[in-house]
C-alpha cells in the first residue's frame, strides 16, 4: 500500500513538472519572436505595437453588439493577422468576429462557423467584389459572413444574425 | 498553400496535434511506468498502445466534443499550442514548420524502408515457401523437444545454414524455422525453449487485435513518437513470448542460454565505428539490439517474470490524465 501511494505521489510530481514545462514551452515563442499571436487590450495598442497601419474598424455597430471588442488577438509575424471578437448585449456570447488577415496567410477563428451555407453570392461593397454567405451556425442559429480583399489583406466579417446588420457593419468599415 | 498555412488547415492541425498528443502520451506513460515500477511486459505493452492509438482519434474526438477548441481565444489561453512554435522563423528566414515537415518526411522514409518494405518482403517469402510445400525435416532432437510441449504443435523446418537462425511464420500452416547451425549447438531443453518462444509468436500473431494495432500504427507512419513507441512495443512482445515460453517449458535458463548464443557476436559500442557516418546507424542499431538481448537474458536469469494483476486502475488513471492534458494541447 505504501509503495502504491508513493508511486502515485511520484506520478503526481511528474505531471506537475510536465504541465510546468508545457506552459514554459508555450510562452517561449512569444519571447523568441516579436509579433507572435497574442491578446491586446485595445485597437490602438495593436496599431502602435505591431505597426499595422491599415486596420479596418467599423464605425457602425448595431445596439445588439457591445463595443469595445471583448477580445483582440493579433500577430505581425509570420504574417499580419488581426481578430476582433464582439459579444452580444443580450446573451454575452461572441456574436460578431472581424478578421483582417494578410493574403500570405490563412487563419480562421472557429468561434463562429457556418455549418450550413444556404446562399453564396457576389456582393458589390463600395467598389469591392465581396462574397456574401448566408446560412446556419450550430443549433440552427442564422449566421452570415462577408469577405473581400482590401490592399494586401482579406477582411472577413462573421455574425450570428441575418445579413441585414452584417452588411451595414461591413459598409461602415470602408470609405 | 504555404507550410505555415498547411498547419492552420484541418489536415495540418490533425498531423501537428497527433504529434503533440503522442509525445505527451509517451512522457506520461513513461513516468507512470517508472512511478509504479511496472515491469510486466504485457502491461507495459498496453501502456504503449495508448501512445500509438490515442493520437489517431484524439483530434477529431476533441473537436466533436468542443468545436470551439480550435478557436483563437482557446489556443491563446491553452496549455500548449504547437502552432506558436511552427510559426517561428529561425533568423527570420527558415520557418520551424519547414523543419517539422522534414522530420515527418524522414520518419515516413524510415517507416517505409525499415518496417513496411521488410514486412511485405517477408510476407511474399512466407507465401512462396508455403506454396512450395517445404517438407518438414525429421530430426530426433526436434522430435524430442516437441514431445513434451503442451498444445498444438507447429511444423518445424530445419534450414541448412551454419548461421544462427530462428523464426516462425503464421499463415495457413504455422512453421518454426531453425537453422542446422543452431540445432547442432543446442541441447533438447534449449531447443524446446526456442520452439516454445516461436509458438508464442505464432499464437499471438493470430490475434486480430495485434493486426488491428499494426494497421493503426501504419496510419501514424509520419509520427516519430509512434515510430519509437512501436519499436518499444515490439521489444516488449519478445519479452511476452519469453514469458509464455517459460510458462510452457518451465526452463527460463535454457531460453537465456539460447539468447546468449545470439548475443555472442556482440560488438562493443565502438567509437571509431561511429566516426564513419554511414556506419553510425548500423552501429546504433547493433548496440540497441544487444542491450535489448542483455535485458531479456537478465530477466530470465533473475527469474524476474511476474504475473500481472491490479494494474488496470493505474492504466485507467494514466489514460484519463493523458486525455485531460491533451485536451489543452492544440
Amino acid at each position: 500500500m505504501y509503495k502504491k501511494v508513493l508511486g502515485l505521489f511520484y506520478f503526481a510530481v511528474a505531471l506537475a513538472i510536465l504541465i510546468s514545462v508545457l506552459k514554459i514551452t508555450n510562452w517561449l515563442p512569444g519571447v523568441l519572436q516579436e509579433g507572435a499571436m497574442k491578446k491586446y487590450s485595445s485597437i490602438d495598442d495593436v496599431r502602435s505595437k505591431l505597426k499595422i497601419k491599415d486596420l479596418h474598424v467599423p464605425s457602425y455597430f448595431p445596439q445588439s453588439v457591445v463595443w469595445p471588442p471583448s477580445s483582440i488577438m493579433a500577430q505581425s509575424r509570420p504574417y499580419e493577422a488581426v481578430f476582433m471578437e464582439f459579444t452580444s448585449a443580450r446573451t454575452g456570447d461572441v456574436n460578431l468576429i472581424i478578421s483582417q488577415v494578410s493574403d500570405r496567410g490563412s487563419i480562421n477563428d472557429s468561434k463562429i462557423s457556418l455549418v450550413q451555407v444556404k446562399e453564396k453570392t457576389a456582393y458589390p461593397l463600395k467598389g469591392r467584389n465581396a462574397l456574401l454567405e448566408v446560412g446556419l451556425c450550430k443549433n440552427d442559429i442564422p449566421c452570415s459572413r462577408i469577405s473581400w480583399h482590401e490592399g494586401t489583406s482579406t477582411i472577413t466579417v462573421t455574425m450570428r444574425s441575418t445579413p441585414f446588420e452584417l452588411l451595414k457593419i461591413a459598409d461602415s468599415m470602408l470609405y | 498553400m504555404s507550410i505555415s498555412n498547411f498547419f492552420n488547415s484541418s489536415v495540418g492541425m490533425y498531423v501537428a496535434q497527433a504529434f503533440s498528443h503522442s509525445l505527451i502520451a509517451a512522457l506520461v506513460v513513461d513516468r507512470a511506468i517508472q512511478a509504479w515500477r511496472i515491469s510486466s511486459p504485457l502491461m507495459r505493452q498496453r501502456f504503449s498502445l495508448i501512445v500509438i492509438l490515442f493520437p489517431l482519434v484524439s483530434f477529431p474526438i476533441y473537436q466533436i466534443m468542443d468545436p470551439e477548441r480550435g478557436s483563437l481565444s482557446f489556443r491563446l489561453d491553452t496549455l500548449f499550442d504547437i502552432n506558436r512554435w511552427l510559426n517561428l522563423e529561425i533568423w527570420g528566414l527558415v520557418p520551424v514548420s519547414l523543419l517539422f515537415i522534414i522530420v515527418l518526411f524522414v520518419t515516413s522514409l524510415v517507416f517505409l524502408f525499415q518496417e513496411m518494405i521488410p514486412i511485405i518482403k517477408h510476407t511474399i517469402e512466407t507465401r512462396t515457401s508455403n506454396s512450395a510445400e517445404e517438407a518438414c525435416i525429421e530430426h530426433s532432437l526436434v522430435s524430442r523437444a516437441l514431445e513434451s510441449l503442451p498444445g498444438e504443435k507447429p511444423s518445424v523446418s530445419i534450414l541448412n545454414d551454419d548461421e544462427l537462425i530462428l523464426f516462425s511464420t503464421t499463415g495457413k500452416r504455422p512453421t518454426v524455422f531453425v537453422s542446422s547451425g543452431l540445432v547442432e549447438g543446442l541441447d533438447t531443453d534449449q531447443l524446446q525453449a526456442a520452439i516454445a518462444h516461436e509458438i508464442a509468436h505464432i499464437a499471438r500473431n493470430r490475434r486480430p487485435l495485434l493486426v488491428a494495432v499494426f494497421i493503426m500504427r501504419i496510419l501514424m507512419f509520419y509520427n516519430p513518437v509512434v515510430l519509437v513507441e512501436f519499436r518499444r512495443m515490439v521489444q516488449e512482445e519478445e519479452k511476452i513470448c519469453d514469458d509464455i515460453a517459460v510458462s510452457l517449458t518451465s526452463k527460463p535458463r535454457a531460453l537465456a542460454q539460447i539468447l546468449r548464443k545470439f548475443n555472442h557476436r556482440k560488438e562493443e559500442f565502438d567509437i571509431d565505428r561511429m566516426k564513419e557516418i554511414l556506419k553510425l546507424g548500423e552501429a546504433l542499431e547493433d548496440y540497441s539490439h544487444n542491450v535489448h538481448l542483455e535485458n531479456r537474458i537478465r530477466r530470465l536469469e533473475e527469474g524476474n517474470i511476474q504475473k500481472i494483476g491490479g494494474e488496470w486502475i493505474k492504466f485507467l488513471l494514466t489514460l484519463i490524465v493523458i486525455i485531460f492534458i491533451n485536451y489543452f494541447v492544440v
